[in-house]
């Protein structure tokens, strides 16, 4: 079974197509990363896969769930979104023990306690988020998707904010994700990075994917795959 | 700012939804208008311009909260949402100037949505009564303008509430006790209090000046205290938000989304300010109809169960409060669905407001020496309460503000709400004449409301089990 597997999946904004038939799979156990200018259609793509919006047409199925049960989806997956907004008025533990509370996690404590220390928050455990930084905020974001464990984390943009440091122990741990069998599947433009990481990639312009396959059988760096796709499409 | 606000109102509502407000807006004034001289016939003329300032300068006085608006830019309680009002943050625009064009637009948005359509609803029955068209447009120019003051002050309070709690208290105190010299002292007439009112006994075009400058200046006052800068600050929780969760066990599976409703309500500092609004609306009803029967001079006959029917209509307004504290925008990403998130502030509404709408019909049991029809009328506010808030979840959701201004869905609610508020109103009024039968209605409403109320909610997590947290979907 795939991680991910999209079929014809199109979506609309009022009259803008900003989903255009997209075919997608994506394997279990791979580092997955999608690339595109601005606007070319990335963020809907990941929010579809997440449940977080409903395709006009197409389906797909997200860690075996398919998109028509979102809840059982998002229960299954970790998610950080493209902005990074934590509730206002909990605290970074808090928020981390809403997500526990939510997702029906044992030993909430224990995994608070972690994600604190992997992300250096122990400081800030009691300031509300509204009053943390952009960078913070995202460590909590970041926190919270990790906190159960999913087979499957969706990422988008997840290194925007984080200094060199925490970009590297980011970076690190995504990669132990995947080698122990679980599955990332990631936005980003910093293609420096990504290459590093990515295994298969796909590359995604005005809503359609004009690019897609394993990273070492397309020849190349991967800025220079993403500025061929990009132009010939 | 005009071209957001009619963007944002579209995203929501679509064109037509949005178009239809003022329409319908017309339409009643204009069937109210129509009828008033048979209905009203009776009451002098000055008690109904009274009862229209009075009831324009308090909607003013209920929209124009915008002191704290800066801080929702802020702390980013608007979601992913960007707006104009943000650009201070990063252009070379002084957060006052912003503020001034800011309150310049929802002016002229709530002269165009409510008081032209209302202005040309009255014309419409302005040949029949026998009032000429240039005194319909006074009123709907004396009326603007008691929205305005009304306007002009709670904003000029908001702003003090942004640079002084204490301050704020005082002045809110000091806004209660001119209310008071009004009524019950009558020291002062209402004219002093709402200047435009006062055009209608003098005939001064002075006067419309003069309340021009009040509310200017009151709007002024607003925009100097603004804050330009919002200090970096590191607010601490207090106390856990999972130590809630033992109060709301009682919810079973919501009390995790009940307990963060809480945390969100106390850290924002609106518990009281919630409460206190929603007591403040049902004690304007009560103070409406004194006016009224002051002004005519006879009793109106209201009685306890009367003003109970009351308690679940003005809980929309504080259901409106409690949806606009926070984006929610985190839970997008968490296996919750936003019906669930909106059981929970209906926990929440009914954990704030019990106590108040049991204190009120008791307190007016009390005051009116009718403490055998309190039973009767805490039954009517329960059902009125359970029925009227689960019609407003269901239609609006989490955008109970927004989405009240789509056409479709005042109109869904009025003939939802409408009729049995009416038919239970009428009876609790006949109590005193037929009281065996007028019970009798009034216990049936309210079953039937209560009734009623469980397939609303089940209706209203088929509607919004699917939805998305994010106020305003954009694609990229």
């Amino acid at each position: 079974m795939q991680a991910i597997e999209a079929v014809k999946v199109s979506k609309s904004f009022g009259s803008v197509r900003v989903l255009d038939d997209v075919n997608l799979s994506v394997g279990q156990g791979e580092f997955f990363g999608l690339f595109g200018p601005n606007g070319a259609g990335k963020t809907t793509l990941l929010r579809v896969l997440t449940g977080q919006l409903a395709p006009d047409s197409g389906s797909a199925t997200t860690a075996g769930v398919p998109l028509t049960d979102p809840i059982r989806l998002k229960q299954r997956v970790g998610i950080v979104p493209e902005a990074e907004t934590p509730p206002t008025f909990l605290t970074a533990q808090e928020t981390l023990e809403l997500t526990c509370r939510l997702r029906g996690l044992d030993d909430i404590g224990e995994r608070v306690e972690r994600w604190m220390a992997f992300f250096d928050l122990g400081e800030k455990r009691d300031v509300l988020c509204r009053d943390l930084s952009k960078g913070q905020r995202q460590k909590v974001m970041l926190a919270a998707a990790f906190i159960h464990e999913p087979e499957l984390l969706l990422l988008d943009e997840p290194f925007i904010n984080l200094d060199p440091i925490y970009q590297r122990r980011l970076r690190e741990y995504l990669a132990s994700v995947v080698s122990g069998g679980r599955t990332v599947f990631m936005c980003s433009h910093l293609l420096e990075i990504a290459e590093r990481l990515c295994d298969s990639v796909a590359v995604i312009n005005r809503g359609r994917i004009v690019e897609q396959g394993r990273l070492d059988e397309m020849g190349g760096r991967l800025e220079d795959i993403f500025l061929r796709a990009v132009e010939a499409g | 700012m005009m071209k957001e606000e009619w963007r944002l109102h579209q995203s929501l509502m679509g064109p037509m939804g949005s178009s239809l407000f003022p329409a319908i807006i017309f339409v009643f004034t204009a069937f109210l208008a129509v009828a008033a001289p048979r209905v009203l016939s009776h009451i002098p003329t000055a008690t109904i311009l009274l009862m229209l300032h009075a009831a324009s300068a308090l909607y003013g006085l209920f929209v124009g909260n915008f002191g704290s608006i800066g801080e929702h830019v802020m702390t980013r309680r608007l979601g992913q949402v960007s707006m104009i009002m943000q650009m201070p943050q990063t252009y070379p625009v002084s957060f006052r100037r912003m503020m001034a064009v800011f309150y310049a637009k929802d002016s002229v948005f709530y002269l165009l949505y409510s008081y032209v359509p209302l202005t040309l609803g009255l014309a419409v029955a302005a040949p029949g009564a026998g009032v000429s068209l240039g005194g319909v447009a006074m009123l709907g120019l004396t009326t603007f303008l008691s929205f305005m003051v009304g306007m002009g002050l709670s904003f000029a309070l908001s702003a003090v509430s942004v640079r002084s709690r204490p301050l704020w208290l005082l002045l809110n105190a000091g806004v209660a006790a001119s209310a008071a010299l009004v009524y019950p002292l009558g020291l002062l007439s209402p004219e002093q209090l709402i200047p435009p009112l006062a055009y209608w006994a003098s005939r001064d075009a002075w006067t419309l000046v003069a309340s021009s400058v009040a509310s200017l200046a009151l709007a002024s006052a607003g925009v100097a205290l603004m804050k330009e800068r919002y200090e970096a600050r590191e607010s601490r929780g207090g106390f856990s938000f999972l130590d809630s969760e033992g109060l709301f066990g009682f919810t079973g599976g919501l009390r995790t989304l009940v307990a963060k409703e809480w945390a969100e309500v106390r850290r924002a500092g609106a518990l009281a300010p919630v409460v206190m609004s929603f007591a403040g609306h049902l004690l304007a009803i009560y103070g409406m109809s004194w006016i009224f029967e002051a002004g005519v001079g006879v009793s109106l006959g209201f009685n306890v169960v009367f003003y109970s029917g009351f308690v679940g209509f003005m809980g929309v307004m504080t259901y409106a409060f409690l949806t606009n504290l926070e984006h929610n925008e985190y839970l997008n990403v968490q296996p919750v669905s936003v019906d669930m998130v909106v059981k929970a502030k209906l926990v929440l509404y009914f954990a704030v407001t019990g106590g108040v709408s049991l204190a009120y019909v008791v307190g007016i049991g009390l005051l009116k020496g009718q403490l055998s029809l309190v039973p009767l009328g805490l039954l009517l506010a329960a059902a009125t309460s359970v029925y009227v808030v689960g019609v407003t979840s269901y239609l609006t959701g989490l955008w109970t503000n927004t989405m009240f201004f789509d056409a479709r869905v005042i109109l869904k609610f009025c003939a939802a709400v409408v009729p049995p508020m009416i038919v239970a109103e009428i009876a609790a009024l006949l109590t005193p004449v037929w009281p065996t039968q007028a019970t009798q209605v009034v216990v049936t409403v309210s079953l039937l409301l209560l009734l009623a109320s469980a397939p609303l909610l089940r209706r209203m997590e088929r509607r919004w089990a699917a939805a998305s947290f994010s106020f305003v979907n954009v694609g990229g």
